[in-house]
């Protein structure tokens, strides 16, 4: 027997917000099976002498359709002189899902900003690569590649720090160019 | 009575008390000392045949039979009905195995498909559907044990004095069964044809019982869907009417 | 030589080449897969410590390793008598059944000490053959049952239960479908079943359709491929009744496994598609000089590859049934079909050579004929009828509600 409470939670069959679907009747020909078996087979041995699509890994690299928009090992920008754009702002610290930004802010040398990261760090291991960090950038500092084959050899060896992080960016500046040169060029012609 | 029917007697006495030892009463002790009884009276009891033939057949008779025989024990001492089960199976391909050393391999296979394989998987079926939240308690215990262990000591008994009394090598009013010559393997056992043989003596002279063997388990089938068919009366009928 | 040592090199023989075979189809089984997915498969491991590849090759010997070098590790919920027994049982079960399954008969030089010709079968002398394929078939339910019941997971357990259901029910129409063979060739013997198909030159699958219809479905269910592998339904059971089994107890299942579809490619090839016999190739004699036995081992193995290739294909093929249409598969459609196979075979053996005779057709061409007929006859029944029609879709006349207030 149903309690009280539980009849008053179930819905009625009559009930007017139930949708009932009627199962579409099968043909003559479905209901015979045999042309669920032909189609079975034939898209099975269709595939089966297809071109095969594996890339053979260490050998072949992966090629990515557009480094633009893919969300691999995360980069540090640089500016024209070589310096690290980022303004240490926290934006994305904030924006990160995994909390796996860990920004040290300090007073900056240069005239052109007040506040550089004295060190910033990511732990790739925390990292879920949704590129919030990278939408929420306002100088466009901090970037996706498209590095996918990733690894280390020991946890620690998987934080990356800011030295790391600018070395990605030495690496693949070529590959991927900066997307915009915003944050650039404000106070560009001023010196050390 | 000859010396080795005292000591099949005997054997048999001990086998029954430690039977009686190792049955589940309910809180009874002496299960330790009832496997050690039964151990000492199938050694002595199995002591007693001998002279079968080479020693390859032997040595199977014995290690089939032991198998039968401890898994029979196994089955009815065991306070968990699932491992009754399990025992009572190997017990059947133990006799299923003496009966294929026998020759009768079609009565061997039959055991096997139809005990083993059908009825015992329906019975471990039930045991686990039935029980799943454990054990009751009036299934860990057997009831009437000492009339059970008397049962199984007239039956043991009788066989083995009257049988054993044939087989012994002493006993001057039979001769010791001569293993059988390859002339009489070749038209019974060992006939290609032997299984055919079998069918036409069924369904030829003996047509009329297997058709009332028959008769009989449709009626229980029958039966049995009627039976079903009360319970899910209603449910069944309001399925049939969209088919 | 003498009969023991004779058995003993059989059962070797056997061993190792069952073994082997079971191993190198994990590797086939995941390069179909691989390719019918457009993937490349395995083809790495070669030989080890060399950078030499050999197609993948050396994987089932990886593999193997891997199996035997893992932790054993008990979980502590088990029925730990049970769950050692389980995997032992169902491995010894298929492993059993391929004891009289034939190869073929050799004759071999009386120099050798062989008197009379050597049949390629560890159990030779067995008449009932068939039937103890059968009895031992059904001794492997209790590895399943025992192995989802000792699990104490409810996973395993559902398998379990699903499992021995689908086997009972499935060992019916198996059994049915070689009724039929069993009755045109008057012998449970495998190797006369495959003499006699030899000798008349026409496979059995020519002239009983109905019967191979069946038996090859019975087979699928009862090797538990897909369309029909609801004991280990990964999507829903995780692993069925293995779910709590590791390292070599795992492997003794899946062996089991692969054991059971080796056995009913055999018993689908003997039974149906003439065993060793191949028109101009083979001969039909019984028992033949061992350049042409070892033919006839070629042809056999051949043959059980192409349906071992067909039962790794068909998994890729459909999709898997619901367990309420597996049983009506059994119980509506495939008995039924049996039944009639056995009917229509038993009346044309009785009656088949007079009904031939004004047609002027052989009785085998006859059969044909008629076997073909009454297949696609009960196909169109079937289809008419609809047997299998699921009538339980959520419907307005008989919701939950209803039914609790009984």
């Amino acid at each position: 027997m149903l309690t009280h409470a539980t009849q008053r939670t179930t819905m009625k069959s009559d009930d007017r917000n139930i949708n009932w679907v009627q199962e579409p009747r099968l043909g003559l020909a479905g209901r015979s099976y045999l042309l669920l078996f032909v189609q079975g087979l034939t898209t099975t041995l269709r595939h089966f002498f297809s071109r095969k699509k594996t890339v053979q890994s260490p050998e072949q690299r992966h090629e990515i359709p557009d480094p633009s928009i893919y969300r691999g090992v995360h980069r540090l920008n640089r500016d024209q002189r070589g310096r690290v754009k980022c303004v240490a702002c926290f934006l994305c610290a904030t924006a990160c899902p995994a909390n796996c930004i860990d920004i040290v802010a300090a007073e900056s040398p240069w005239t052109d900003r007040e506040k550089y990261p004295q060190s910033f760090t990511i732990d790739e291991l925390r990292c879920i690569f949704c590129g919030m960090c990278e939408e929420a950038c306002p100088v466009d500092a901090i970037e996706l590649t498209s590095l996918y084959d990733l690894s280390g050899k020991s946890r620690e060896e998987m934080v990356f720090d800011k030295e790391k992080l600018l070395s990605v960016y030495d690496r693949t500046k070529d590959a991927k160019p900066m997307r915009t040169s915003r944050g650039e060029g404000r106070g560009a012609g001023d010196g050390e | 009575m000859t010396n080795h029917q005292h000591i099949l007697t005997l054997a048999v006495l001990l086998g029954a008390v430690g039977l009686w030892l190792m049955l589940p009463r309910g809180g009874a002790r002496g299960r330790a000392v009832g496997t050690v009884l039964g151990i000492v009276a199938l050694g002595l009891w199995f002591s007693q045949f001998h002279g079968l033939g080479q020693w390859t057949a032997d040595g199977m008779f014995f290690v089939l039979a032991a198998i039968a025989v401890v898994a029979a024990v196994g089955a009815v001492t065991s306070r968990n009905p699932v491992y009754c089960a399990i025992w009572f199976g190997l017990s059947l391909l133990g006799t299923a195995g003496l009966l294929l050393l026998a020759g009768a391999q079609f009565i061997a296979v039959a055991t096997v498909l139809v005990y083993a394989g059908a009825i015992l998987v329906m019975f471990l079926f039930v045991l686990m559907v039935a029980q799943p939240e454990g054990k009751a308690s009036c299934d860990q215990m057997s009831w009437e044990a000492g009339v059970s262990a008397a049962a199984g000591i007239a039956m043991v008994g009788v066989l083995s004095v009257a049988i054993g009394g044939i087989l012994a090598p002493s006993c001057p009013a039979m001769p010791p069964i001569a293993p059988p010559t390859q002339e009489e393997l070749a038209a019974g056992v060992l006939d290609p044809h032997q299984v055919a043989r079998l069918g036409d003596e069924l369904f030829g002279r003996r047509l009329i019982a297997v058709e009332v063997a028959g008769t009989l388990l449709l009626a229980a089938l029958v039966g049995a869907a009627v039976i079903v068919n009360q319970f899910s009366g209603r449910r069944h009928d309001g399925q049939q009417k969209t088919v | 030589m003498p009969p023991v040592l004779e058995s003993l090199l059989k059962i070797a023989v056997l061993v190792g080449g069952l073994m082997t075979a079971a191993a190198y189809l994990v590797l086939v089984e995941r390069w179909i897969a691989a390719w019918v997915q457009d993937r490349l498969g395995p083809n790495r491991v070669g030989v080890p410590l060399t950078k030499i590849r050999l197609f993948g090759l050396g994987q089932p010997v990886a593999d193997g390793v891997k199996f035997l070098t893992k932790g054993e590790f008990t979980p502590g919920q088990v029925d730990k008598i049970l769950y050692f027994v389980a995997p032992v049982a169902i491995f010894v079960a298929a492993m059993a059944a391929f004891a009289v399954v034939p190869l073929g008969s050799v004759v071999l030089p009386a120099s050798w000490g062989f008197d009379g010709p050597v049949r390629l079968a560890v159990a030779p002398g067995l008449d009932v053959g068939m039937l103890y394929i059968f009895a031992v078939g059904s001794v492997a339910v209790y590895g399943v049952v025992l192995g989802g019941w000792a699990s104490n997971n409810k996973y395993s357990f559902f398998g379990a239960v699903r499992s021995s259901a689908q086997l009972i029910s499935y060992e019916l129409p198996l059994g049915l479908g070689i009724l039929g063979v069993i009755l045109a060739t008057g012998s449970l013997r495998l190797d006369n079943i495959i003499v006699e198909q030899a000798r008349s030159g026409t496979w059995n699958v020519f002239v009983q359709p109905l019967g191979f219809v069946v038996f090859c479905v019975a087979a699928f269910a009862e090797a538990g491929r897909l369309p029909f592998d609801l004991p280990e339904a990964e999507q829903e059971l995780v692993g069925g009744y293995h779910t709590e089994y590791l390292g070599v107890k795992l492997m003794l299942f899946m062996v089991s496994e692969f054991l059971h579809m080796i056995l009913a490619a055999f018993l689908i090839v003997i039974l149906f598609l003439g065993g060793w016999h191949f028109w101009g190739l083979t001969g039909s004699a019984e028992a033949v000089s061992w350049p042409v036995a070892l033919l006839r081992v070629v042809v056999l193995l051949a043959k059980v590859m192409g349906v071992i290739l067909f039962f790794m294909l068909a998994r890729w093929s459909w999709p898997r049934f619901r367990y309420d249409q597996l049983m009506e598969v059994a119980w509506k459609v495939m008995i039924p079909w049996g039944l009639i196979n056995v009917v229509v075979v038993a009346t044309w053996m009785e009656y088949g050579v007079q009904l031939a005779r004004p047609w002027n057709l052989s009785a085998a061409q006859g059969m044909a004929i008629v076997g073909w007929g009454v297949l696609l006859l009960c196909w169109l029944a079937t289809t008419i009828i609809d047997p299998t029609a699921s009538g339980n879709r959520p419907r307005r006349d008989l919701s939950v509600n209803d039914n609790c207030s009984e």
